[in-house]
């Protein structure tokens, strides 16, 4: 165990240690100050609390975007950044499982994300306090805190599907396109296709489940329940697919 | 027919009928050695022979398809968390993460093997002579400042093997005696069995014991260098260079048993196949003759000459 510990710090070192590291939530906290401007200056109707300005500007439509689409950058390097400077032949030639360095990777590369995922929600707060001082609105620190669990889960999902693209192509662009791109184009094509019920089974159908508090479910007859399911099956398939691969690839 | 072998413990690497095939075709077939403690053994063949591919076979970037390798005695194989403890490597050139610190690339090696030290980081800092460097991020390295990195986190763990694929791509020649050096001081210090390969025929000349040379993916021979073959009753070939060849050429010509291969008048250089104790003999003759000699050099076939016949030609595979 202690081996494995080892494994996780050298991850988030590998991570931390970049100059980039801390651009992503540098990005966060400059997203954050121009809407709490911006909401300042135009005081929109229907916000007049901290926790109305905090349960919007986090959800996924609003600036909470931007937390999936910075861990996905992260994710999709963690594999093919070894690749890139040829590390990879130095990390596997240690006293340790192929599944165990590749174990470590995902779960630096989930908590990376959640740590996204907390900051955004601070920042938010922080910048909803300053613009409201507290007051009462719609919003309840309940929806504030589904929407946080609804972007933690929406960009685990796609920090796994991400860090699968990355193993199966080895390309740190290759990854972070199709990441970003299924993103995008995943919610439209359920948009498209809500009419046949099959669609209910495409993962992008499930990745938000933010839908079920506002009861707007892409396909009739979906519920939570159904979409978690969905979620872990789909899961499981990309880490299946990640770790069959990697353990099994030569390193040429 | 493995636990004979296994009884042996100055055996660190042992090969047995490894083989890797793309699709049907055997890019190494059936290799099979050994190699002991504190040897220093050469892997030679022409491009595309399987050198790269049996090297990583050995350290498991690459599935093998059959056979197995045994490491102090584990599989690579079926055991290899604990094989792998015993081999350190270079695999071609040696790459770090460019964006931390020698000290920081040579912590996250540590961190993945149980009981290495800080004071075993200071140590091969030490060996290869980078305590000056360590604090500098890896991307200001020169190539020769990598390569000792990489001796230095080949070295961390303590291993009983060194798996060197083309350790001295891409250095100069200053650089290439340097890791020479390193390598030759390592293998008598550590007393660690070292494997190496590369295309620099007299550069492994210098540095190994024992080639092995393969082609096709085949074991073709293996060979000692510095022979302790007698040489007494060994067939030395001398050139002498002489005062004049036609006359020395006719001196020697009437002693039995000496073989004179070639004479040239114009350099006059004349190349004879003798005995070791026959020497003498011929010089005090040539002496005796009035025939004044310059210089008497041995003539020996290089290992490029010997590798050359054994593959035939550097053919591209």
């Amino acid at each position: 165990m202690r081996n494995f510990s080892g494994l996780l710090i050298n991850e988030w070192l590998k991570l931390s240690k970049k100059k980039s590291f801390f651009v992503a939530y540098a990005i966060l906290a400059v997203v954050f100050a121009i809407l709490a401007f911006a909401f300042y200056k135009l005081s929109p109707d229907g916000l007049n609390s901290t926790v109305d300005f905090a349960t919007g500007t986090i959800m996924l439509q609003a600036a909470g975007q931007l937390v999936p689409v910075l861990a996905v950058l992260a994710a999709a390097g963690s594999v093919t950044q070894e690749y890139r400077y040829g590390t990879i032949k130095f990390l596997l030639i240690r006293a340790q499982s192929r599944h165990k360095i590749l174990a470590s990777k995902y779960i630096v590369s989930v908590l990376y994300a959640l740590t996204l995922v907390v900051t955004a929600a601070v920042f938010a707060v922080v910048a909803g306090y300053i613009v409201y001082g507290g007051g009462a609105g719609e919003s309840t620190w309940t929806d504030f805190l589904s929407n946080i669990a609804s972007l933690a889960v929406y960009s685990i999902v796609f920090v796994t599907l991400t860090f699968m693209i990355g193993i199966l192509t080895k390309s740190n662009g290759a990854a972070i396109g199709i990441g970003i791109f299924s993103m995008m184009v995943g919610s439209l094509l359920v948009m498209l296709l809500s009419r046949y019920s099959i669609t209910k089974y495409l993962l992008f159908a499930n990745t938000d489940l933010s839908v079920y508090r506002s009861d707007a479910v892409p396909v009739e007859g979906m519920t939570l329940a159904f979409s978690i399911v969905i979620l872990l099956v789909y899961m499981a398939l990309f880490l299946s697919v990640s770790f069959a691969v990697f353990k099994k690839r030569d390193i040429a | 027919m493995t636990t004979a072998k296994i009884t042996n413990p100055s055996i660190v690497l042992q090969l047995d009928g490894l083989t890797k095939k793309i699709g049907s075709k055997a890019i190494v077939d059936g290799l099979s050695f050994d190699i002991a403690k504190g040897e220093v053994v050469g892997l030679l063949g022409p491009n595309g022979a399987g050198k790269t591919t049996t090297m990583r076979m050995i350290v498991g970037l690459i599935g093998m398809s059959e056979g197995d390798v045994r490491i102090c005695g584990q599989s690579v194989r079926t055991n290899f968390e604990k094989a792998i403890r015993h081999v350190g490597g270079i695999i071609e050139n040696p790459e770090f993460y460019p964006y931390m610190t020698g000290y920081d690339n040579l912590k996250q090696y540590q961190r993945m093997t149980e009981g290495v030290t800080n004071d075993r980081i200071e140590e091969v800092t030490k060996l290869v002579g980078m305590q000056e460097a360590l604090g500098k991020k890896v991307k200001a390295y020169s190539l020769g400042m990598r390569q000792r990195l990489g001796i230095a986190q080949a070295l961390l763990h303590e291993p009983k093997l060194l798996i060197l694929d083309e350790p001295t791509n891409g250095l100069d020649p200053a650089g290439i005696k340097e890791m020479r050096e390193y390598l030759k001081r390592i293998a008598e210090s550590e007393g660690i069995a070292i494997l190496v390969s590369s295309h620099l025929l007299s550069e492994i000349e210098l540095m190994c014991s024992r080639v092995i040379v393969i082609q096709e993916g085949r074991f073709v021979t293996a060979r000692s260098i510095g022979e302790t073959e007698s040489p007494k009753q060994k067939v030395l070939t001398i050139s002498m260079q002489v005062g004049n060849a036609g006359q020395a050429q006719e001196v020697i010509g009437q002693i039995e048993g000496v073989e004179v291969t070639q004479a040239d008048s114009f350099t006059n250089r004349i190349t004879i196949k003798l005995l070791h104790d026959q020497i003498p003999g011929i010089v005090a003759k040539l002496a005796a003759q009035g025939v004044a000699i310059y210089r008497i050099e041995e003539v020996r076939a290089t290992l490029e000459e010997e590798f050359m016949k054994l593959t035939g030609g550097n053919r591209i595979a």
